[in-house]
């Protein structure tokens, strides 16, 4: 859990606009403490994605402009070079997408992909590549046989895609793991399932967490704290609790009102259909 | 598979079969002259007849075929083989890289094909040794013929760069080079078999047009393209039909190519 005494894991604060158009984020300012989970919500174009790319330094600089700064294990992510962004890429910051069968590559094995993320920051033995792939399919609940690993994305189920995605990003123990609508491409039991995985990874690991999403409710119960950036800017930051019992801006609001409710039929109490 | 799929596949079989069982199914060495039985007629000892200098045209129809149908796949792999590389690795990296070699795929794509190929072949001695003139007709086609499956295999790189496995690849902190082999290149497989696919039959015609006009396989060793050349002095088709046969072949196998490459499309589809 968040300690605010020490150090932020990551503090930024960025302005992002592409080329010709006005400004997707507007001086957006956050910290993420260790082992915290920090929940980002907006609609769809408030700029929450430019802001994972941001961090990863994966927006495309020839058509973007980034200005400010992001600290990360005390050094500017910014100023480093690709060099070495891709040394902290999946080893210190890890990336989970929305669409898992989209994420995964078509055209390779279960067992290739994650051999590939494997490699891309350790060298040990065959047999220690293996160790670390069997460690991190359990980790996510899936069986860590031949068959498995033997198997192609497009023979998965997405919630299996998923739990691979995440299986990938657990690899190499990042301290921060982006989950970028992570959930909004799978059913209901599915994303509960994967939900609590994260929340797993999060008290188990003590990796801290990234989790945006535009769906309020869903970051409900693996946030600590919750982030609410409207129109390329953060309106609101509190926690969990405080975001859902006294949400001060307008936008937050109406995104609490928009939370589907539920009549009780034995009283007349409304319930709000989060996880909390 | 449809009925004309599988007839086009029957036919490149057999066509195929007996271009490599030549050397049974000939009555001599495509080389053989039968000096007392030149520009004879089809007889039961040479089915095809012979040609002016008395070589068995049956023969040499087997034996070009097998050059033909060797020479044109060799060539469409080493032209696909230059388009993914050129035209895949400058749609993965995109910007300058792209544009320099989509400038230098236009200058390529704009010079007139065939009269390139004839240039190219002319400025090379005519009295180059047979095997010689395989395989530098074989380069010609090769090297010259990769501008249009490079431009799509840059297309097909460009959009496998903006996928979201490749992002995620690269958010796993893999390199450029792995990420190229590893994730683009296994994925523009099927571009690559399609426009290896889609040459074959373009090099049979090439061949054959080179052929022609005496700038492909050198003499003795036959190919198609100097089997047709033997139509230049035909005066009427009615009087010797048999020295059609080169030329009906030639349109069954690119017939047959065009056909099976629809199958694959649909496959693909």
């Amino acid at each position: 859990m968040a300690d605010g005494h020490t150090q932020p894991l990551l503090s930024a604060q960025i302005s992002v606009c592409y080329a010709g158009k006005p400004p997707v984020l507007r001086d957006v300012k956050f910290e993420i403490q260790r082992g915290e989970v920090l929940g980002l919500v907006g609609q769809s174009g408030s700029g929450k994605s430019t802001l994972a790319m941001s961090i990863l330094g994966l927006l495309d600089k020839k058509h973007s402009h980034i200005e400010g700064e992001i600290d990360f294990h005390d050094s500017d992510l910014l100023k480093l070079s690709e060099r070495e962004l891709r040394a902290l890429r999946g080893r210190a910051i890890a990336l989970v997408l929305q669409s898992p069968l989209s994420s995964l590559n078509p055209a390779l094995k279960i067992r290739t992909q994650l051999k590939e993320a494997w490699r891309a920051h350790a060298s040990g033995s065959g047999e220690d590549c293996i160790h670390a792939m069997r460690t991190a399919l359990q980790n996510v609940s899936l069986p860590a046989d031949d068959d498995f690993l033997r198997k192609y994305p497009s023979q998965m189920s997405v919630g299996q895609a998923q739990r691979v995605l995440i299986a990938m990003a657990i690899l190499h123990r990042p301290a921060l793991l982006i989950a970028d609508e992570a959930t909004s491409a799978l059913d209901v039991i599915t994303q509960s399932e994967i939900l609590s995985l994260f929340r797993e990874l999060n008290r188990s690991t003590g990796m801290a967490i990234l989790y945006i999403s535009h769906d309020l409710a869903s970051v409900a119960g693996i946030c600590d704290r919750i982030a609410i950036l409207h129109q390329g800017a953060i309106v609101e930051c509190g926690t969990t609790q405080q975001i859902f019992d006294d949400p001060h801006h307008e936008y937050t609001q109406k995104l609490m009102a928009a939370i589907p409710r539920i009549q009780s039929s034995a009283g007349n109490k409304t319930h709000a259909a989060t996880a909390r | 598979m449809s009925l004309w799929q599988k007839l086009a596949c029957a036919a490149l079989v057999l066509v195929v079969l007996a271009s490599f069982a030549a050397n049974w199914l000939a009555p001599a060495g495509y080389a053989h002259q039968y000096r007392e039985a030149t520009d004879a007629p089809p007889s039961r000892t040479h089915w095809l007849g012979t040609d002016e200098l008395g070589r068995d045209r049956f023969a040499r129809v087997l034996y070009g075929t097998r050059i033909s149908l060797l020479l044109a796949p060799a060539a469409a792999l080493l032209s696909t083989l230059l388009a993914a590389l050129i035209g895949g690795i400058a749609g993965y990296l995109g910007g300058a890289w792209k544009r320099a070699a989509m400038a230098v795929t236009d200058l390529f794509l704009s010079l007139p094909w065939l009269f390139l190929l004839i240039t190219a072949r002319a400025l090379l001695p005519l009295n180059v040794s047979p095997l010689v003139s395989v395989m530098v007709t074989f380069l010609l086609l090769g090297l010259l013929g990769w501008t249009s499956a490079a431009r799509v295999l840059c297309a097909s790189a460009a959009l496998l760069r903006g996928s979201d496995f490749v992002r995620q690849a690269r958010a796993a902190g893999i390199n450029g080079r792995r990420l190229f082999w590893m994730h683009v290149l296994p994925n523009l497989k099927p571009v690559l078999f399609a426009q290896f696919w889609i040459s074959i039959p373009v090099f049979i015609l090439s061949e054959a047009n080179l052929g022609i006009l005496g700038l492909g396989v050198a003499e003795p060793m036959p190919s198609w393209g100097s089997l047709l050349k033997e139509l230049e002095g035909l005066v009427s088709v009615g009087e010797e039909p048999w020295k059609f046969v080169p030329l009906i072949l030639l349109v069954i196998v690119v017939t047959s190519f065009q056909i099976l490459l629809s199958r694959q499309q649909e496959v693909a589809a």
